[in-house]
């Protein structure tokens, strides 16, 4: 009987055990893809948006002058002169990273080979080794994306992102040469020390990652060369050890089908840290499983003498709680997926939607030019205008908050008066077509100082005030009051209509989420989250101070600033 | 009046001394032309169409003209080239060696004038309709110039700078007259693109009309 007591208890913790170290595991690997991804998403915009630069300079009229008519010894210096805004050090270090200017520019000779320059000024300084990295095998009829190491084997080691445009001749459609630009890719030794991911760059067999020591690098650098020889490694994820610690690594290929050699996007995660925390919890249960054995063996041998009873009861025990267990996990999995589906959806919207909707509004403003439409449509089409404006902001809205996801966003603090912005606001306000009527009361002193930058601190305000309006009944009252409290300003924004059900209000700060409103308000659900995660940049912070009984108040805080000056 | 027969007996002294029956041959013809294109390929403001690695006029025109030597005239005529509508007006322009050329901008838009062949480089940079005086160069080596706009990288023209004064430009059948020539033996050329010259030796008889046609 007790045998099979342990045994039942004791498989059970195991199995249990296994399975909460698959899960941790697995929710931190896609926690961190989620980071790369978006990572990603980034160097696609900006590799799209150096190719656009690279396409106008291949269309230049100077540099087909000098490869058609015969001008080699002016293709540099023309080239020089178009470029001048991009080439924005001239033979110095060149841009910082992440920057869209470029290090340096070559031409391709139609053997792919490089022109020689001549001692043309301007041109980026490359070693011999550096500038036999930009020979391709014969000139590309597409935009190539290529990574060259610069300084291999030195300090200061990296790579730069070079791109060949090829230059297709006006006078016989054949490509006659091609315009290849280095620039300095993002992410790379841009991060802080102990920051959670180290990015860097595959190439060649070399792994550039300034975060990582030298022989860790080599390490690593032999597993990636290891995995890519798989049919299937344009990326995926691998485990390697260095003196003693585990660590996880992802790589996915910066330029698939590149007539430059391949090159891997590569992160880096430290796992001691996570493992510990495993390792803890594997304790923990350990501690607990040795517990619930201690007591079964006790039970069991209470009721042992009353036979089955108890160990009935004891499988049914463990079966509930491998349910609720079960139920946990499936909770975690969703969440998981929310995260990385907001995440993806954010960056993506924000630049795939914006181009369409364009596109689209300068489409029905053509259709609305025209004499042919009915009255009718004429009005319909404009409502249709109309709603372009909206999804226009809300793609704003997303690219803002996505660029908060990913840290990017940087505040230029300067002091403001929040009383004068409050007075223009309601102003505004005032001036709305669809106020029904509502009354608007002000308490707010003279002048009140905070520190913040201006079109974000607007953009809160405007969002709270728009809230107030939109879910207000009619002939209702907004309320704002503005007061310094300790180094805060507190600003208090309140209104009359259905208050906010108790159960939601944990939830309305959370992104797309919208109250039970009716389809009849408008709205996108972004507006309260937006403003919570900007008053947060800011170091302030936003709360729903009360719902109840007709009213609702928000209350939001910015940092006071020094007296004016 | 006694001024009259005086003039005219000038003029004939004149004649008599001038090389022997400079000025009255002529030669008339017709160049074939190639078949025009029925759309310009690279090129969507016809005037120069590029094709092939070609640079052709746009409809098709051949440039006619007499090599050897000529005594050069003491000054030479302006030559003329506008931007007009986004285009080079006109597309093609014969001048002999030495001839200053014009480039108003008839346009209400920005230019940049310049061209880096190998007979002539120059920049003329941006200027507008009511630049003063009106940027010209002087093309002083024979050959063709390609000119091209900087802001508007369709645009593009042929200066064919030629070492004689005697050249015209056919129609767009292909027929020409060269009148005014000295007697002699020459050698009579048809550019026809920037990759095609023709040519034909001609005899040219004193007071003669001469009809040579290409090919």
């Amino acid at each position: 009987m007790m045998l099979v007591v342990s045994v039942v208890a004791v498989s059970t913790l195991l199995f249990t055990q296994r399975n909460l170290s698959a899960r941790v595991r697995l929710d931190f690997e896609s926690e961190l893809q989620v980071e790369v991804s978006a990572l990603h998403a980034l160097q696609q915009f900006r590799d799209a948006a150096l190719a656009e630069r690279c396409r106008i300079l291949a269309d230049k009229p100077r540099i087909h002058a000098a490869l058609e008519d015969g001008a080699l010894d002016l293709l540099y210096p023309s080239a020089h002169d178009e470029l001048r805004g991009m080439m924005e050090v001239e033979d110095g270090a060149g841009p910082g990273p992440g920057s869209l200017g470029a290090d340096f520019y070559r031409f391709l000779d139609p053997r792919g080979g490089v022109i020689d320059p001549a001692g043309s000024p301007g041109v980026g300084r490359l070693e011999p080794s550096q500038e036999s990295q930009l020979v391709l095998p014969r000139l590309p009829e597409s935009p190539q994306t290529g990574y060259i190491v610069r300084g291999a084997g030195s300090p200061s080691e990296t790579v730069d992102e070079v791109i060949a445009m090829p230059i297709v001749s006006t006078e016989d459609g054949e490509t006659i040469s091609a315009i290849v630009l280095g620039f300095a890719p993002p992410g790379l030794g841009v991060e802080a020390e102990g920051a959670r991911v180290q990015n860097g760059i595959w190439t060649g067999g070399r792994l550039v990652l300034p975060g990582l020591p030298a022989a860790a690098r080599a390490q690593a650098s032999s597993e990636i060369a290891r995995a890519i020889g798989h049919p299937d490694g344009d990326h995926g994820s691998l485990e390697f050890r260095y003196s003693g610690s585990p660590y996880l690594l992802f790589f996915k290929r910066l330029n698939p089908g590149s007539l430059y050699p391949a090159a891997y996007e590569v992160s880096v995660h430290p796992l001691a840290e996570a493992l510990s925390g495993q390792r803890q919890l594997i304790w923990e249960f350990a501690g607990a499983g040795a517990l619930a054995l201690l007591a079964a063996f006790i039970a069991s041998e209470v009721i042992s003498r009353r036979l089955s009873e108890p160990v009935e009861k004891l499988v049914i025990d463990s079966r509930e709680s491998r349910e609720n267990w079960e139920r946990a996990e499936a909770a975690l999995e969703t969440t998981s997926r929310e995260l990385q589906r907001s995440a993806r959806f954010s960056a993506d919207a924000s630049h795939q939607l914006k181009t369409p909707v364009t596109v689209l509004r300068s489409g029905l403003e053509e259709l609305l030019a025209g004499e042919t439409l009915s009255p009718e449509a004429r009005e319909e089409v404009s409502r249709l205008v109309h709603q372009t404006f909206r999804l226009a902001s809300v793609i704003e809205d997303l690219l803002l908050l996505s660029r908060m996801d990913a840290g990017r966003l940087k505040i230029q603090f300067s002091r403001l008066d929040l009383s004068l912005l409050l007075g223009s606001l309601v102003d505004d306000l005032s001036a709305m077509p669809d106020s029904r009527g509502l009354q608007v009361e002000t308490d707010v002193p003279a002048t009140l100082w905070v520190t913040g930058e201006r079109r974000y601190t607007e953009l809160i305000l405007q969002n709270l005030l728009e809230n107030a309006r939109k879910y207000n009944e009619p002939g209702g009252r907004i309320r704002l009051a503005a007061r310094a409290e300790g180094g805060w300003a507190v600003v208090t924004i309140g209104n009359t209509g259905t208050a906010i059900a108790p159960e939601s209000h944990a939830l309305i700060f959370e992104r797309f989420h919208r109250g039970a409103v009716g389809e009849n308000v408008p709205g996108h659900g972004i507006g309260l989250n937006l403003a919570r995660e900007l008053a947060r940049v800011h170091g302030g912070d936003l709360r729903l101070a009360r719902s109840e009984a007709g009213w609702t108040e928000f209350e939001l805080r910015l940092r006071l600033a020094d007296e004016a000056p | 009046m006694t001024l009259r027969p005086m003039l005219l007996a000038l003029a004939a002294a004149a004649l008599a001394l001038a090389p022997a029956g400079y000025g009255q041959s002529s030669i008339e013809g017709r160049v074939e032309l190639p078949k025009p294109l029925h759309a310009p390929v690279m090129n969507k403001r016809y005037g120069i169409v590029a094709y092939g690695g070609v640079l052709s006029p746009y409809p098709p025109v051949a440039v006619v003209y007499l090599e050897g030597s000529f005594p050069r005239a003491p000054t030479l005529p302006t030559g003329r080239m506008a931007q007009k509508d986004l285009a080079f007006v006109p597309a093609i322009l014969p001048v002999q060696v030495g001839t200053r050329v014009e480039f108003p901008n008839l346009d209400d838009t920005y230019h940049n004038i310049f061209s880096y062949s190998p007979a002539k480089r120059f920049d003329l940079g941006r200027y507008r309709r009511d630049e003063t005086p009106v940027p010209s160069e002087v093309f002083d080596v024979a050959g063709m110039v390609t000119l091209r706009c900087d802001i508007h990288e369709h645009m593009r023209a042929i200066i064919l700078v030629l070492d004689t004064p005697h050249f015209v430009l056919t129609d767009t059948e292909g027929r020409y007259s060269l009148q005014g020539l000295p007697g002699g033996r020459f050698v009579l050329k048809a550019w026809l693109d920037s990759r095609t010259t023709l040519s034909r030796a001609v005899d040219l008889a004193p007071g003669g009309v001469l009809r040579a046609d290409f090919p």
